[in-house]
């Protein structure tokens, strides 16, 4: 008497729609751009901003990779969660070796 | 197998489901491997701390060309791939056999290219505990940027090896009708393993290729 409403039947058609295709070709474009920008720039005197720059570009490069090639920015939330905790512990195992690599002082045997 | 009679496991209430179940163990699986690469990036960064000159100059020694090119292939293939999927879920076989081909074809010229990398780099005398010539105040932090390039690349280059055998595979499923707009789950996730791997050279390639390049 209680009986669930079965259902409608979901099929992948339902799922989040494919990208378009110059969706995906300008995305290409920016990330070979990105590659030049990044080879260009390492060429330059830019002192540490060199690296800024390096690591800047390529986790632009990643992110459009994660969000449009990957599909994060139209697919299921939980997706985003689970895929930025990776990156997440990630930053978390350089940051605390760091900590410790940059404060360590050489302790001297106390006898 | 056709694809319209691929049936639904019991333990999902439908197609969609199952994707779902699919792409989140794809997804986990995927935050180990940033997590596995991640490991040798903290080691990276660590060293590199330590012997901020000794790796400048390591890096110096790589081929930037040959790695911008590299990036390129691979920025290139993981378009390919995801053009495929794209195909695949708009009813064109025919095409995304042809992109799940090329895909494989760029992961093939990336390796052919790393492996005229790891000779010139023998006949330089570049490769620890192999063949080691390297003389000077930065050698020995110089071997272990290579040290550290060694394991990065060729973990990566395994990665892309499975990616390409995959590829194929997929190839000649799609070719063989595995797939259509209601089925292509296999096709997907292997695409999303070949973005990691894309993914992972975008930061070797500011780590190992483009540090010193301005001094």
């Amino acid at each position: 008497m209680n009986a669930r409403p079965a259902r409608p039947q979901r099929t992948h058609r339902s799922g989040p729609r494919p990208p378009s295709l110059a969706g995906n070709l300008w995305t290409l474009a920016a990330l070979l751009l990105l590659l030049v920008l990044s080879a260009g720039s390492a060429l330059l005197r830019l002192g540490p901003f060199n690296e800024v720059a390096n690591l800047g570009i390529a986790a632009v490069k990643a992110l459009l990779v994660l969000t449009v090639f990957m599909r994060l920015k139209t697919d299921n939330a939980l997706l985003r969660i689970v895929a930025s905790t990776g990156f997440a512990w990630l930053a978390v195992l350089i940051a605390l070796s760091l900590a410790d690599v940059l404060t360590r002082q050489p302790l001297l045997a106390p006898w | 197998m056709s694809a319209r009679t691929h049936p639904v496991p019991e333990q999902f209430d439908d197609p969609v489901q199952q994707r779902e179940a699919a792409t989140l163990g794809m997804w986990a699986f995927l935050a180990t491997e940033v997590l596995f690469f991640g490991v040798l990036f903290a080691g990276y960064t660590l060293c590199r701390v330590m012997f901020p000159e000794a790796f400048a100059e390591g890096s110096r020694h790589t081929d930037m060309l040959l790695g911008t090119i590299e990036t390129a292939v691979l920025l290139t293939s993981s378009c390919a791939v995801a053009l495929s999927v794209r195909e695949v879920q708009l009813g064109g076989r025919r095409a995304a056999t042809a992109m799940l081909a090329l895909t494989a074809a760029l992961g093939i010229a990336f390796l052919v290219m790393h492996g005229f990398e790891y000779y010139a780099e023998y006949r330089e005398g570049l490769i620890p505990a192999i063949r080691y010539t390297q003389q000077g105040v930065y050698a020995r932090g110089m071997e272990i940027f290579y040290c550290l390039y060694y394991f990065i690349t060729l973990f990566h280059s395994l990665h892309v090896t499975v990616g390409v055998l995959l590829l194929g595979v997929m190839a000649w499923r799609t070719w063989h009708r595995a797939f259509d707009q209601d089925y292509h789950t296999p096709l997907e996730l292997t695409a999303l393993y070949w973005h990691l791997v894309d993914i992972v050279w975008i930061f070797v390639y500011p780590l190992i290729y483009l540090v010193g390049r301005s001094g």
